[in-house]
């Protein structure tokens, strides 16, 4: 996608661009099965997968279950030497036949190209999410923006096909300044969505982390000066490599703190599995730190502490719960345990997105709600913050509770219920707190698997289904 | 791995690859540009809007062009990082899809 004008930056970030200095980053990127294929890998790495693995995925080159086209073959070297010892970081970053086995599922339930008003911006809530790079450094396997990372056509509200382009300054910095005016002049809402101002810019992608210390500075800059109070960073580099973080990193930061010091930073992190962070002796086992807790990798840790830090920037994990990945309940407790004691908040767990290629990656939402449950027994009331959330396409909601009984006297309770609670609506602010209860059906990934055994809906999140009956009788007039 | 600019760049120079690049890893010679393997991400956004198709994957240079692997990493430690596009060589529709350009390449 071509670029428009050059974005004309303020003198103060004039200033403050012309001190970033550029890093040096080793990253050792394998990209395509192709390298494992040719051996063209360092003798170390051959091994990672069987001949027979290999073969079995050549196998579906050029079929419509072709597990490369779903999703690109990428993965550092750090990330490798995590998951010699890693049954879940394996299955994280391997390519399998099994991905594309059931090809179920919905090209987009979020309905995200239905909040994207300029190019690589998707707005909801008082928080507009930025695509600033069209890859990271290592690819998860259930990665839900394949459609960016492999470069996939998609279809918009207004029945164009295109692949998804990234945000570009200028036309971002337009979109806030006018949206904030509009909403000034018509007393805290915007007229025509209701939406309220935007505060909040949450740079994802592809991981921004990708970018050189410059881009990530310019983006920055272009936000403070647009009057964006937070600024959100979505990275998993933390895991795939923690040697990004940096002295050339932090310098920027600084600088930047330095120049826009009222800027909070939010960095979101994604670590699935405690083995992306912490170190294994010989025999696989997590090791005792004397000083409490257990040891991390040093990477790690160090890129931990440094931007720990700061105390202007926050650091919250999120991740979803993936089927050979994390759902267990041990490993969830020790890494919220871990994570919250090195200053990284527990924000949120995902239920998987039911899209087109995820059903190997998607388990029920009920079992998800009872591994992160039975995950938070045992742990403190700070370590356990996390909340399991999946995301609407009227807003994010929290799976809040998962019961065994029969609410007396209410048919399609006898297996039990489940509370669904509306945590924001992704237009506007008035719906928060409003619930759903649903009976139970423990193979559902998705909301639809609860269509039929709606019992209570203040959200609103079934609605779709009584617009769908409302509308017969006007065919049968027509 | 990285991606490679390879011989058909030289006497050309049409920088659309600057443009599109996000890390901005590519650097400026007198008629040629490199990448900076240890700055490109993979992302693959140079290929196809190099109009002369001079970017490979390392993965696919072909044979007789191996040296531009090599030659990308050496040029980028001494060339200075370009990171807006700019007019094309002016006698590059000339010299486009010629053969054995490298002997032409300059320091």
């Amino acid at each position: 996608m071509a670029k428009q004008e050059k974005f004309q930056p303020s003198e103060k970030a004039q200033a403050f661009l012309a001190s970033v200095q550029k890093g040096k980053y080793k990253r050792e990127i394998i990209t395509g099965l192709g390298k494992f294929l040719d051996k063209k890998v360092p003798q170390e790495m051959q091994g990672f997968y069987s001949q027979s693995e290999l073969q079995m995925l050549v196998d579906l080159r050029g079929t419509n279950q072709d597990v490369e086209a779903r999703m690109p073959v990428k993965i550092t070297r750090h990330y490798f030497d995590l998951a010699k010892t890693s049954a879940a970081i394996q299955t994280l970053v391997k390519a399998s036949p099994k991905e594309t086995y059931d090809l179920e599922g919905a090209p987009d339930p979020g309905k995200q190209m239905d909040y994207s008003p300029v190019e690589g911006l998707i707005h909801k809530y008082e928080l507009g999410l930025i695509y600033v790079a069209s890859t990271c450094s290592a690819h998860c396997r259930f990665c839900y923006r394949e459609e960016l990372i492999a470069k996939k056509d998609v279809a918009r509200p207004d029945g164009t096909i295109a692949p998804k382009g990234l945000a570009q300054i200028p036309d971002i910095v337009d979109y806030i300044v006018r949206h904030n005016k509009a909403v000034a002049a018509n007393g805290g809402w915007h007229p025509d969505t209701g939406r309220e101002k935007l505060r909040e810019i949450l740079m994802s992608g592809g991981d921004p982390m990708v970018l050189g210390n410059n881009n990530i500075a310019e983006w920055w800059s272009a936000l403070a000066d647009a009057g964006i109070e937070s600024i959100r960073l979505g990275t998993k580099e933390l895991a795939f490599y923690p040697d990004r973080f940096d002295e050339t990193f932090f310098d920027m930061v600084d600088k930047f703190h330095e120049a826009y010091p009222s800027t909070q930073i939010r960095l979101m992190v994604h670590f699935n599995h405690p083995d992306e962070f912490l170190a294994k002796d010989a025999d696989g086992n997590y090791i005792d730190d004397p000083d409490g807790g257990l040891e991390w990798v040093p990477a790690t840790k160090r890129s931990i502490r440094e931007l720990g830090k700061r105390e202007w920037i926050s650091i919250d994990n999120q991740a979803p719960i993936i089927k050979g990945i994390n759902g267990d309940p041990d490993a969830l407790r020790i890494m919220q345990r871990e994570l919250r004691r090195n200053r990284v908040e527990n924000h949120y767990f995902f239920c998987g997105r039911d899209i087109i290629g995820h059903r190997a990656f998607n388990l029920p939402i009920e079992e998800v709600w009872n591994i992160l449950n039975e995950s938070q027994k045992g742990l403190s009331g700070v370590e356990s913050h996390a909340r399991l959330s999946i995301t609407h396409y009227l807003g994010k909601t929290e799976v809040a509770a998962v019961t065994n009984e029969p609410l007396a006297g209410i048919p399609g309770t006898e297996n039990g219920f489940v509370v669904l609670k509306l945590l924001r609506g992704a237009a506007d602010a008035p719906d928060r707190g409003k619930v759903a209860i649903v009976g139970r059906n423990p193979d559902a990934i998705w909301f639809s698997g609860y269509d039929d055994r709606v019992i209570y809906d203040e959200a609103g999140l079934f609605s779709h289904l009584n617009e769908q009956q409302e509308e017969k009788p006007m065919l049968q007039q027509a | 791995m990285t991606f490679v600019v390879g011989e058909n760049c030289i006497q050309c120079k049409d920088t659309a690859c600057v443009e599109v690049c996000p890390v901005d890893c590519f650097y400026e010679g007198p008629n040629f540009l490199v990448i900076n393997p240890d700055e490109c991400i993979d992302c693959e956004d140079c290929v196809p809007v190099c109009p002369e198709e001079a970017i490979y994957s390392e993965d696919d240079l072909p044979a007789e062009q191996a040296i531009f692997l090599d030659l990308n990493a050496e040029l980028a430690d001494m060339w200075p990082n370009i990171t807006e596009k700019k007019d094309p060589l002016p006698d590059a529709k000339k010299w486009s899809g010629v053969d054995g350009k490298l002997k032409h390449l300059q320091r």
